[in-house]
C-alpha cells in the first residue's frame, strides 16, 4: 500500500490540485483571490520530465480547470501550454535555499504570464461596452494571484520536487 | 522497380504508453465537453462532509423576522393582483429549490458557486438564484447532482435591471470584482448614490423585481453612457444557502 501511494504520489497530487480549485479555501486567499494551483504541481513535473511533458499535462490541466468553471469561451490553455514548456526549460539549481526561493519567482512570472493571457480573453470579448472598467480588476486580480502564487510556491513546490523525485516514474 | 520496405516496424502507434496518453486526452477532452459534470458529482461526495450542516440552516430560516413576512405576503398577494389587471410578467413560487453551497468562487476571474441540486431535483440552465438580501446570479450549467451558478459579479454575466426611483432601465455588467456596474444608456439619466436597482421587469432572463443592489457610487459620464458602481445586496462570499427559482418567467 505504502509502495503503491509512493509510485503514484504524482497521481494523487495531480488529482488534488483541481479539487482544491474547486474548494476555494479562503483562509490560503487574499482579497477573495486563491493562489494559482496548478503551476505548484506543473513547475517541479516539468523541471523533472521536460518541456514535452510540461505541455503534456499543462494542456491536461487546461482542460479540466477549463470544465471547473463557468466562462465556457474563455480558456486556461495557453497559458498553462507556455508554462509548462518554460518550466520544462529550467534546470535543477544545486544550491538547496536558492533553488526554494527560485520557486517562487518562477511560479510568480507564470502566475503573470496566465494571468495576463486569461484577461486579455475577457478584454477582447468585452471590447465593444466595457474595457476600461475590466481593465483595473484584471490588474488587482493579476497581482494579487502573483503575489499568493510565489508566496506559497518555495513551500509547495519544493516539497513536490521531493517527492516526484522519491517517486521516480511518470504517470 | 525495387520494392523498398522498412526493416524497423517501431511506429508511434506501436508504443503503449502513446495510446495511454492519446485515451486520457479522450478522456479530458470528454469531461471538457461535458463541462466537468464528471468531476463537480466526484467533488459533491467528497465534500458531503464539509457542507453547511441543518443548524446553520435552522438560524437563517430563524432570522427572517415574522413580521416583515406577513408584510411581504400581502404586498406580494397585491403585487399580483395588479399585474393581472395590467397582464404584465407572472412569477410563481411553486418549484422553489432551496439548496447548499458546496463549492465557492468568489475572487479572481471565476466567480461562480456550485450547489448541491442538480438535474436529479430539477434545476434547470438558467434558472434565477437568490440568497438572503437579493438576486445572486444564474444558473450556468448543471450536472446530475450539482449546480453551477455564475454570479452576478463574473465578467461573464450581463443582465437587464430597473432603477426604480427613476424608472429607467439599464444592464448590469459583472467586472471581476465585488462591485458590478450599472449601464445607463442615457447621458441625462438622473440617477443618484443610494438608489436601489431591482430586476427589470421587461427582462426576459429573470423574474421582475428582485432586489440587487443599491447605487455606491457614479462615474463621469462618458459619450452617450452614463455607469455607476453597485453595492450587491446578497453577499457570495458569506451565504451558505440559497433558493433556485425554477419559475417561468
Amino acid at each position: 500500500m505504502n509502495k503503491f501511494f509512493k509510485k503514484k504520489s504524482s497521481l494523487i497530487f495531480f488529482i488534488f490540485v483541481p479539487i482544491i480549485f474547486l474548494w476555494h479555501p479562503n483562509w490560503l486567499g487574499f482579497l477573495g483571490v486563491q493562489p494559482y494551483w496548478p503551476l505548484f504541481w506543473l513547475l517541479p513535473w516539468s523541471m523533472i520530465y521536460g518541456s514535452i511533458n510540461g505541455i503534456i499535462y499543462g494542456l491536461f490541466f487546461g482542460l479540466i480547470l477549463d470544465s471547473l468553471t463557468i466562462n465556457s469561451n474563455l480558456t486556461q490553455i495557453p497559458g498553462l501550454i507556455l508554462c509548462g514548456f518554460l518550466f520544462g526549460r529550467i534546470k535543477v539549481h544545486s544550491d538547496i535555499l536558492l533553488g526554494h526561493f527560485r520557486y517562487g519567482l518562477i511560479c510568480s512570472f507564470g502566475s503573470f504570464l496566465c494571468g495576463v493571457l486569461y484577461s486579455l480573453q475577457i478584454l477582447i470579448q468585452n471590447f465593444s461596452n466595457s474595457t476600461f472598467l475590466l481593465f483595473i480588476p484584471s490588474v488587482q486580480n493579476i497581482l494579487t494571484e502573483v503575489f499568493l502564487t510565489g508566496f506559497f510556491a518555495p513551500i509547495i513546490c519544493s516539497q513536490l520536487f521531493r517527492v516526484f523525485k522519491l517517486s521516480g516514474r511518470k504517470v | 522497380m525495387l520494392d523498398i520496405r522498412r526493416i524497423s516496424t517501431s511506429r508511434w502507434w506501436h508504443k503503449k504508453k502513446n495510446w495511454i496518453f492519446f485515451g486520457i486526452f479522450l478522456f479530458l477532452f470528454y469531461v471538457r465537453i461535458s463541462k466537468g459534470s464528471f468531476y463537480k458529482d466526484i467533488y459533491y461526495f467528497i465534500s458531503q462532509p464539509f457542507w453547511p450542516g441543518q443548524f446553520q440552516k435552522e438560524i437563517i430560516l430563524k432570522s427572517i423576522d415574522q413580521e416583515s413576512l406577513i408584510k411581504l405576503n400581502l404586498l406580494k398577494k397585491d403585487n399580483k393582483r395588479l399585474r393581472a389587471i395590467l397582464s404584465l410578467q407572472e412569477s410563481s413560487d411553486n418549484d422553489d429549490i432551496l439548496a447548499a453551497v458546496i463549492s465557492r468562487k468568489t475572487g479572481s476571474w471565476w466567480r461562480q458557486i456550485i450547489l448541491n441540486k442538480g438535474s436529479k431535483d430539477g434545476v434547470k440552465i438558467g434558472s434565477t438564484v437568490l440568497g438572503p438580501g437579493g438576486l445572486l446570479g444564474r444558473v450556468n450549467n448543471t450536472s446530475y447532482l450539482t449546480s453551477s451558478v455564475t454570479l452576478l459579479t463574473s465578467p461573464v454575466s450581463k443582465v437587464g435591471v430597473w432603477v426604480d426611483r427613476i424608472e429607467i432601465s439599464g444592464l448590469l455588467v459583472g467586472l471581476g470584482n465585488d462591485y458590478p456596474s450599472l449601464m445607463l444608456y442615457s447621458k441625462d439619466a438622473d440617477i443618484k448614490v443610494g438608489d436601489f436597482v431591482s430586476s427589470s421587469p421587461a427582462s426576459t432572463l429573470l423574474p421582475p423585481n428582485i432586489p440587487i443592489g443599491i447605487v455606491q457610487s457614479i462615474d463621469e459620464p462618458s459619450e452617450a453612457k452614463k455607469t455607476a458602481k453597485i453595492l450587491l445586496l446578497a453577499k457570495p462570499q458569506a451565504i451558505d444557502w440559497v433558493q433556485i427559482l425554477n419559475s417561468k418567467i
